[in-house]
């Protein structure tokens, strides 16, 4: 006993750091349709941030979150740059692209960091113990549960209950209504952008403290990414956090059914099924291109 | 303001490529028989050449990969396994890794009938992981992740009365590829200018439209699924051969997926020679220029000039000079 608990613990800390990654990608596929495949790479730049203040220049751990979530709107600006001025046409154009930019970024990481595995290591201690559970919640699985919980409810209120979050809203469901509404369908672009910019921030040093940074590492975090989105539609909350919490489930049962390494195969497959189902029309009618 | 800037860039950029293309095929390595380096180096752009064309095929029909590392690590891992524990000559071997790469394609003809567009590209993605974790946990076939390490070189080739020796002399193994990628460019060919290639062109432009007219856009598309997948297999095996070694991130990469279609793009993926004289540029500028420069990371430029080709010069060099020579 103990070992199931634990795994649900596990699932769940790892689903909500999902349900970051989903939020920030799904913003951003909002308001262009445009599936970043350097989405999980933009992470790991931000993961590689933190883990250089921390390694080289001896910052702490917490504060290299707030200066990641400031410098990364800056990348995901420079890509909304980019796709404004993308040449038809726009959906084969915009994921070449992305996918270029992730073949650029992968290579910095390798000439910056080499192809060494990283980690920030903070020092392990236990948070709570729950003996008649028998459950044990480390400072690690704490960070990434109530970083990533926090980041979605803020996200949840900031869109549900004010104006500005509501138009943004608007304008991801349906962008000519927005603008004839009068939403200027421009800012919210850059708005969509740059919050999603301040999310990858956010899930970059949780990468770097609680999962190995390595330059190919960028493709997991994209395509769970996807799998949120597209499983859960864009912009909801709520749905995101549900289905990153079954995907993290999923994951850290079978790597405690079968081993932690085939954990990817599940992302694999769970990607494939959903694109097969949507392609039938079973999944989010709405999101068809 | 950006589009005058564009074209500045465009007519500078158009002045100079013929000119550095021109150069580096001159100075290629026919005439400097005595720098291994440079038989080495054009071999190997032959190899991608082969390696984009083999691509490219199935983006002809408007399906675009993201995966195609699937099949090359999947004939790869084959050819190898074939020949060290089946006791396959190296050749047989090698084709029958294509054979493997071309069942898993044939599979993707059917799970992802109806995928098109970004969501066919991403389910690709997906498909390329599936085979990379099975390379990294199957430990007793494929040794994991630690790779599978000295592999025997190419055997010479008996073609009849004339005997190669791809493995013993660089100058066997640079005509050995130069001929594996002649096979290929044939083949690509007849996916661009054949009755089938015709078909897929009323594919790419309008599926419907084509299934109205009377075409078999199933059967073609897979069809040129496979003949890629194949091609792709083949070349994985014959890459495990080159190297020496292989392992399941150097085969199952998104680089693997990346080099064929950035030399396709750039190249110009509507013409017969566009992959070719894509890659005969890109690889080894990146090679003799970039790598010596930045030896980690000198990739990076096959991602720069991807976002380029598309932002410049959406069809390719190959279209380019051609509008060139007929304005």
């Amino acid at each position: 006993m103990g070992v199931w608990q634990q795994a649900i613990l596990a699932g769940l800390s790892l689903g909500s750091f999902y349900t970051l990654l989903g939020l920030g990608f799904s913003l951003i596929f909002g308001v262009t349709r445009a599936f970043n495949l350097a989405h999980g790479d933009f992470i790991l730049l931000a993961g590689y941030l933190a883990f250089a203040l921390w390694h080289f220049w001896h910052l702490p751990f917490y504060a290299t979150i707030p200066i990641a979530m400031v410098i990364l709107p800056l990348a995901t600006l420079t890509l909304r740059w980019l796709l404004a001025r993308l040449p038809e046409p726009f959906e084969l154009n915009s994921l070449v692209v992305t996918f270029g930019l992730a073949i650029v970024l992968q290579n910095l990481f390798l000439a910056f960091f080499s192809a060494d595995f990283r980690l920030i290591v903070l020092p392990i201690e236990t948070v709570l113990s729950v003996p008649a559970w028998s459950l044990l919640v480390t400072a690690n699985q704490a960070l990434l549960l109530s970083g990533s919980l926090l980041a979605t409810l803020v996200v949840y209120l900031f869109l549900y209950r004010t104006f500005v979050g509501k138009a943004l809203r608007a304008t991801i469901q349906n962008r000519e209504g927005a603008a004839l509404a009068g939403i200027r369908v421009e800012r919210m672009q850059l708005l969509a952008f740059g919050v999603g910019g301040v999310l990858v921030g956010l899930a970059g040093p949780l990468m770097a403290v609680n999962m190995y940074l390595h330059p190919a590492g960028g493709l997991e975090p994209t395509l769970i990414a996807i799998i949120l989105t597209i499983a859960a539609g864009v912009g909801r909350t709520g749905s995101l956090l549900w289905a990153g919490w079954l995907l993290g489930l999923a994951e850290s049962c079978t790597a405690l059914g079968i081993g932690s390494s085939w954990r990817e195969l599940v992302t694999a497959l769970v990607l494939l099924a959903i694109l097969t189902w949507r392609s039938r029309g079973r999944i989010n009618p709405e999101l068809a291109s | 303001m950006r589009a005058k800037s564009a074209s500045v860039i465009a007519q500078t950029c158009r002045s100079i490529l013929p000119v550095v293309a021109a150069a580096l095929l001159f100075f290629g390595p026919l005439l400097f028989p005595v720098a291994e380096v440079y038989l080495l180096v054009f071999g190997m752009a032959c190899f991608y050449a082969a390696l984009a064309m083999a691509w490219n095929i199935l983006a002809l029909s408007g399906l675009y990969s993201l995966g195609h590392g699937a099949f090359f690590g999947l004939g790869a891992y084959s050819a190898i396994i074939f020949q060290q524990q089946l006791a396959f000559p190296v050749y047989a071997a090698v084709l029958a890794g294509g054979l493997v790469g071309a069942l898993y394609g044939l599979l993707w003809g059917v799970v992802l009938k109806n995928l098109r567009g970004a969501y066919f590209a991403l389910a690709t993605l997906a498909a390329l992981e599936i085979p990379r974790v099975v390379a990294d946990n199957w430990e007793s076939l494929t040794s994991g992740s630690m790779g599978i390490v000295g592999i025997s070189r190419l055997p010479a080739l008996e073609l009849g009365l004339i005997s190669l020796p791809v493995g013993e002399s660089m100058r066997g193994q640079y005509y050995f590829l130069l001929g594996w990628m002649v096979l290929t460019a044939v083949v690509h060919r007849q996916a661009l200018k054949s009755r089938w290639g015709w078909a897929l062109q009323a594919i790419r432009d309008n599926e419907v439209a084509a299934e109205v007219l009377g075409v078999n856009v199933y059967g073609c598309r897979l069809l040129a699924l496979g003949v890629s997948a194949l091609l792709t297999g083949i070349a994985g095996g014959l890459y495990g051969h080159l190297m020496g070694l292989i392992e399941p991130a150097m085969v199952f990469s998104l680089q693997m997926a990346a080099y064929p279609l950035v030399l396709s793009f750039f190249g110009g993926r509507f013409q017969v020679l566009g992959p070719m004289v894509g890659a005969l540029v890109l690889y080894p500028l990146d090679q003799l220029v970039l790598q010596p420069w930045l030896p980690q990371g000198h990739a990076a430029v096959y991602g720069l000039v991807i976002i380029f080709t598309i932002f410049f010069f959406p069809r390719g060099i190959t279209a380019w000079l051609q509008q060139r020579h007929t304005s």
